[in-house]
């Protein structure tokens, strides 16, 4: 706390362990800071997801203490948990969009949820369709959609609270690397506009492209290691 | 907790929760109707189970009708002495139609008893062979009908005991057993209403249980977006207000046809007892009790299930 910016997630050596019983993270630490981009890295299996999933409330820690936004998350009722959920932005490799549904519904949803009125739902949510680029699209059902476009009307949906936060699980894994870079592009942007954005990649080339601070996971712990980019592990096979 | 509101003014309460039912009524009635076959379906079955028990209470309430229309004509006999002059029992017929339990008294002299057999009972020519005429006059008593059953016994047996009077006759034991009959209808109707209502809950809950599934990931996603369970149960108790409102008018429609169909052959019987009796259907403030109970069951159905399934999905 000691920074110029409050901490907006802290980690205090955070556990985690399936109910089967193997520990999917293990004395994991960290902080953020308000208004930093962060990449959490790490090979498949290595708890990044777990990570985002504690942050969003969507499991609870075995051990240790999770302060985000100045909630201890191992405090939060069951019962407050939606509330808690609606001011963090959540973006997924799989869109998790409704598909009997327009862009229009799905990206006005969390507005919906929280009852505002329709007039002020209607204009935030061409705002944030307009700001991934899909503002002629509005009526469009998601299928209709390429992946790219998709996965930008998950992003317009997990935007148009105007939360504080994202997270965002291997937002570019289905994307071509266009498509994928774009993505990135549009959530640099928003932290430009002072959002917290975290993000779980394996893609070295975008983190190269577009360079923030790095959470680097391996076996469920946070690490000094940095990841490696598939085109130098071609190399050093290589070199042999 | 120190959080960045979205920069929206939320309207009042009331605003919010007049927009939010609207939404989700015309929501959920659109739903059903891309399921025009299924919504049918559903609201047939409800409304059978539903028109079971309330067929059965028409039946009740219109056989208690029958029982009520002769309690009015339900009569005390009064058979005189012989040595009571007809002078003496007309008399007696107008002291006794002042008292406050009576409320009509007849005097039938034995002469008149005498013609009125003649003329009814076939046996005319039998009779003209008696010398003397067996009938004894009578005073046809029309207790007051707020006199309970009791109340009846009670003053038949006081004028019973008038010097005048060798017998009073109260026949009513067929009425006893047709209002015990009425009571265990009532009561079959109460217990056969309970079990059609478990089952009408059932009914619904299934086929929210059904919806549900479909719409897991829906839910998922709303959970995702922080949808409070509320929220995302509205949907489903609507789509159960829906399935009972439906019933419930079938429901109506098919007691009313039933007792469209019996009318005719009820009226044929009651013309061959030469009573002005007729089949009356559910009055509309019971008919709409029924659609009230329909979407009551509807609802709670729903309640029930969703409350149930909905902690059961959490998102992956």
């Amino acid at each position: 706390m000691s920074s110029s910016a409050p901490d907006i997630i802290r980690f205090d050596d955070v556990s985690y362990r399936y109910p089967g019983g193997k520990d999917v993270l293990s004395n994991v630490g960290f902080s953020i800071r308000q208004g930093e981009m962060v990449y959490v890295t790490g090979p498949s299996g290595a708890g990044k997801t777990t990570l985002l999933r504690l942050i969003a409330a969507l499991c609870r820690a075995s051990r240790g203490q999770i302060v985000v936004m100045g909630q201890n998350l191992s405090a939060l009722k069951p019962r407050r948990i939606p509330l808690y959920r609606q001011h963090i932005g959540l973006v997924f490799q799989n869109f998790n969009l409704l598909y009997d549904r327009s862009v229009f519904d799905n990206v006005a949803l969390p507005l919906v949820v929280r009852g505002y009125a329709y007039a002020d739902i209607g204009r935030r949510t061409r705002a944030a369709l307009d700001a991934v680029g899909l503002l002629g699209r509005e009526k469009s059902l998601p299928l209709t959609l390429s992946g790219g476009e998709q996965q930008r009307v998950g992003i317009a949906r997990a935007i148009v609270t105007k939360p504080a936060l994202i997270l965002a699980d291997e937002p570019t894994g289905n994307l071509d690397p266009e498509m994928a870079l774009e993505v990135m592009r549009g959530f640099q942007r928003f932290n430009e506009a002072g959002v917290t954005v975290m993000i779980a990649t394996h893609a070295i080339d975008l983190i190269e492209a577009l360079p923030h601070r790095i959470i680097h996971l391996e076996h469920g712990e946070v690490t000094d290691k940095m990841p490696v980019a598939a085109s130098r592990l071609g190399a050093s096979h290589g070199a042999r | 907790m120190a959080l960045v509101e979205a920069g929206l003014e939320r309207p009042g309460l009331f605003a919010r929760f007049t927009q939010e039912h609207l939404r989700v009524f015309f929501f959920s009635l659109g739903k059903l109707g891309k399921g025009p076959i299924a919504a049918a379906l559903t609201a047939l079955v409800i409304g059978i189970a539903l028109a079971l028990p309330a067929g059965l209470y028409v039946l009740t309430r219109n056989l208690a009708t029958v029982g009520y229309s002769w309690q009015d004509s339900l009569q005390i006999s009064l058979f005189l002495k012989d040595s009571v002059s007809s002078e003496r029992g007309a008399a007696m017929a107008r002291e006794l139609r002042a008292e406050s339990d009576i409320s009509r008294t007849e005097y039938i002299s034995r002469e008149q008893s005498l013609s009125d057999f003649k003329a009814q009972s076939g046996f005319g020519d039998a009779l003209a062979i008696l010398q003397d005429n067996p009938l004894p006059a009578v005073i046809a008593v029309t207790p007051q009908s707020r006199l309970g059953k009791a109340g009846v016994e009670e003053l038949a047996a006081r004028l019973g005991r008038l010097p005048e009077v060798d017998l009073a006759k109260l026949d009513q034991k067929w009425l006893e057993r047709l209002y015990a009959l009425l009571d265990i209808a009532r009561r079959s109707v109460g217990i056969i209403a309970t079990l059609l209502g478990v089952a009408v809950m059932v009914i619904i809950g299934n086929t929210i249980r059904l919806d549900i599934e479909a719409r897991r990931e829906e839910i998922e996603v709303m959970k995702l977006v922080g949808a409070p369970d509320s929220f995302i149960r509205r949907p489903f108790l609507y789509a159960g207000f829906w399935h009972g409102l439906l019933g419930g008018i079938l429901a109506w429609i098919l007691v009313a046809a039933g007792v469209q169909s019996l009318s005719g052959p009820a009226l044929a019987l009651a013309q061959a007892y030469g009573s002005q009796f007729q089949l009356s259907g559910l009055p509309a403030a019971d008919g709409f009790s029924l659609i009230a109970a329909g979407i009551v069951l509807g609802w709670a159905g729903a309640f029930v299930t969703v409350s149930r399934r909905l902690s059961l999905i959490e998102p992956r």
